[in-house]
């Protein structure tokens, strides 16, 4: 039988808790030289090692260089896909026809592209970002299309007896009936960035943070592994954080919809 | 004694963010063996609330409630409750047959004539025969909530709890399945307590109204309904004493609505 | 006819890109070290494939995908379930999982190679903890958004909590447990396919960047196509296994969508 709910904020107070204790263990487990110290230095250590580094600032150069790839990667794959998604959505036979295509290109694991278009663009940047535009097309696209095609014919048919032309209607209606669903494609790219970034910066780099762990792991300097790793989950929770804020402005209208008819 | 007694119930939502609500300010009544009883109260008065705290499923604030003569701590083994949303209560998994039986599965139920011939033959008295293999998805409004009425029947209960269960079909799927639900009343000789906001619709179906003004829920006036069975949808509703109950409880409740609670 | 004008239109695109493949090759010889035409792809493959080189690698990777998917479904369904029924365990887990998720899970290669070396152990290891992720927090979801009616439901007819767990919640949450495992088989096959590049002597992975580095470009490209059949069956078998199981679900979403 289901009695008064216990408060949630103090179960979440226990999360935390349980988490420094994890984090706690480990310093004493390394303290103890209960776990190798060469592989896992003690937390304390790594936390100010990751404050030199930060306060050092070469770190920073890396972040900027791999971040300054995934972003342009990722704004070049979002105005691609979402003008490709339109079209492809809007046209039926423009999908029809080149439907089966996607549907045997979607499952081709990007990373394997990679030694390929090494041959073709270098190890460069040019490199990376295409890898990373490659990934990032799909679930932009995808959804893009899928968000055209769900919407209503109704509200098409409104805009167009009201007299829209085209590109009114595109402005008016499509893209903004379709925005929710192009944002779950964005937001979904969001993290595809990121891993790309890092695995193309592993398997041809010379820079950029995933380089510095990958590297830093094989010179066996582990704290600077253990500290770019941490950068980089900075980076994934900062990215996340700010594609909330800026999503829910953008599609206030339909967080507060979909709220409405849950209840 | 009666079948089932409700004592002094209340019940308070607690919720830090919006307030407590006390749905429930003190409610007691009893149902007797083999009764068809109503309860008819506004939309959000605590209808729903009071029926999850008969059925074991929520532990009311204060109170106590009766099964023969024991205190429900549980949901108790010889009641069940249809809900009010039966588009979401059936499974959508299971075919029609599949959802009927599930009482049978979790009680580990079997019958002399066989499991299967128990449901084949409950599914003819609800009209669902020709539906057996299909999906409640598949199912017009007005049939899926027969199938729920059919999977509580199948475990035979000995009371029946029933939240507002027509209250979103059409009207003439709603005297259809009032008709059919007095018939399965009398062929399963069970106890039900029918909960609705619809005046007509309690005093038609029942032996005995209670009425609930606004939130919190409180009885504000019982009448038992003499009109002869069986019932009939046209004669029954324009008989004088159908006619009076009517214009009474309406009165009742639309006193109880303009004081407003505190 | 209007059937026939897309059949039409897609065999065309379809010649065009392998004419222009083709002919782009033959057409400049001096790029034929990066760039060499279909015709020659395909006799390359095979022979890669009789030779057994190919199959040998795809074999590797396979079974690496194979044994990383499985415990990942396994440790995803599992946690899911626990986390996405008990609350407070949920409340627990919840502060190291917000913590761990931003973070690309590429990242935790170097700590892989660390703990397990560069044997198959490490790239199962990696696969898993990039697999786990969205089965598991799909099965959380789907356990909780599991209908409160439905399980009001179970219980009115005495259900216990392992008959609630099997007959409902199990069930109920079953779409989204596939569509967490459907994600995943995607992010296995590219995280195979990357610890493979990045520390290995086998795969297909290392096939591919191995190839690529000796200039073997047409086996290199015979790799890529096979693993891109790979993947197309493996999605496509998934696909339709997956539309056979939750063909309620979807009937029941369309009649929703009314
Ligand atoms: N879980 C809950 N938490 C807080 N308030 C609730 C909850 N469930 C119901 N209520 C409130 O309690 C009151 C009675 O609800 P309910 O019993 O569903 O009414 P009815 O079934 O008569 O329409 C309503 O005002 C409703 O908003
Ligand atoms: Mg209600």
């Amino acid at each position: 039988m289901r009695g008064p709910g216990r408060l949630q904020a103090e179960s979440r107070l226990w999360g935390y808790l349980f988490l420094l204790g994890l984090l706690a263990l480990w310093e004493v487990l390394a303290r103890a030289e209960m776990v190798n110290t060469l592989l896992f230095p003690r937390v304390s250590l790594i936390l100010t090692y990751l404050g030199k580094l930060l306060t050092a600032g070469d770190i920073l150069a890396q972040v900027a260089i791999s971040l300054a790839r995934s972003l342009s990667a990722y704004l070049i794959a979002a105005l691609f896909a979402i003008s490709l998604g339109i079209v492809m959505g809007y046209y039926r036979v423009v999908y029809e026809v080149v439907e089966p295509f996607m549907e045997m290109l979607r499952p081709m694991p990007i990373v394997a592209l990679i030694p390929v278009i090494i041959l073709f663009l270098g190890l460069g940047w040019q490199m990376k970002v295409f890898i990373i535009f490659l990934a990032c097309v799909w679930p932009i696209l995808l959804n893009t299309i899928d968000g055209v095609r769900g919407i209503d014919a109704v509200l098409v048919h409104t805009a167009r007896t009201l007299g829209a032309s085209p590109m009114q209607l595109l402005r008016y209606v499509i893209l903004p009936a379709a925005l929710p669903v192009i944002v779950t494609g964005l937001r979904i790219s969001v993290a595809t960035s990121l891993i790309l970034m890092v695995i193309s910066e592993m398997i041809g780099g010379m820079n950029g943070i995933g380089f510095f762990i990958l590297n830093a792991q094989r010179k066996m300097r582990v704290l600077d592994m253990f500290a770019g790793i941490i950068i980089l989950g900075g980076i994934g929770y900062l990215f996340n954080f700010l594609f909330r804020l800026a999503s829910n402005r953008l599609i206030h209208w339909h967080l507060g919809m979909t709220r409405l008819t849950r209840r | 004694m009666p079948l089932l007694e409700v004592r002094n119930l209340r019940h308070t939502y607690r919720d830090a963010k919006r307030g407590d609500v006390l749905a429930i300010r003190d409610l007691s009544f009893s149902v007797n063996q083999g009764e068809f009883i109503s309860l008819v109260g506004p939309s959000g008065c605590g209808k729903t609330t009071m029926l999850m705290c008969l059925a074991g499923l929520l532990r009311p604030s204060q109170g106590v409630v009766l099964l023969d003569g024991q205190a429900v701590a549980g949901p108790p083994d010889n009641l069940i409750l249809v809900f009010q949303e039966y588009n979401k209560s059936l499974m959508p998994w299971r075919t029609v047959l599949q959802n009927i039986s599930f009482g049978l599965e979790i009680k580990k139920l079997t019958f002399p004539e066989g499991n299967r011939h128990h449901l084949e033959r409950l599914l003819k008295v609800v009209g669902l025969s020709d539906f057996a293999g299909r999906y409640p998805w598949e199912l017009s409004g007005g049939m899926q909530q027969r199938v729920a009425i059919a999977r509580a029947l199948a475990c035979k209960p000995e009371i029946l709890l029933m939240d507002e269960p027509f209250g979103s079909v059409d009207a003439q799927m709603r005297f259809e399945l009032e008709d059919s639900l007095l018939m399965l009343w009398q062929e399963f000789a069970i106890t039900i307590l029918f909960v609705t906001h619809d005046i007509d619709e309690a005093i038609y179906l029942s032996d005995r109204v209670l009425v609930s003004g606004r939130r919190p829920s409180e009885i504000v006036e019982e009448r038992a309904v003499g009109l002869r069975r069986p019932r009939d949808q046209v004669r029954t509703r324009s008989h004088p004493e159908f006619v009076e109950h009517r214009t009474r409880i309406y009165e009742m409740m639309r006193t109880f609505s303009e004081q407003s609670p505190a | 006819m209007r059937k026939l004008w897309v059949y039409l239109l897609r065999t065309l695109l379809f010649a065009l890109c392998v004419a222009a493949w083709e002919l782009g090759a033959r057409g400049n010889p001096e790029l034929t070290e990066f760039f060499p035409p279909l015709s020659l792809i395909f006799p390359t493959a095979v022979q890669s494939i009789a030779q057994g080189e190919l199959p040998r690698h795809l074999g590797s990777s396979l079974a690496t995908f194979l044994k990383a998917y499985a415990l990942a479904a396994f440790i995803g369904l599992t946690g899911g379930v626990l986390l996405g029924r008990w609350r407070w365990l949920f409340h627990l887990f919840e502060p190291p999982i917000e913590l761990l998720r931003p973070l690309p899970t590429p990242a935790m290669i170097p700590i892989a190679i660390l703990i397990f070396g560069i044997d198959e152990s490490m790239r199962i290891a990696i696969t898993v903890y990039a697999c786990t992720w969205p089965i598991l927090l799909n099965t959380i979801d789907g356990v909780r958004g599991a209908e409160p009616v439905l399980i009001h439901t179970a219980h009115t007819f005495g259900a216990s909590e392992r008959q609630l767990l099997l007959k409902v919640i199990l069930r109920a949450a079953s779409p989204q447990m596939v569509t967490g495992l459907r994600i995943s088989l995607g992010i296995a096959l590219i995280l195979v396919v990357t610890s493979e590049m990045i520390a290995a002597v086998d795969g297909i992975g290392f096939y591919i960047l191995e190839t690529a580095r000796n200039f073997e470009v047409a086996e290199m490209f015979g790799a890529v196509l096979v693993l891109a059949l790979l993947g197309y069956l493996l999605n496509k078998t998934f696909v339709s296994l997956e539309g056979r199981a939750m063909a309620w679900y979807y009937g029941s979403k369309k009649r929703e969508a009314r």
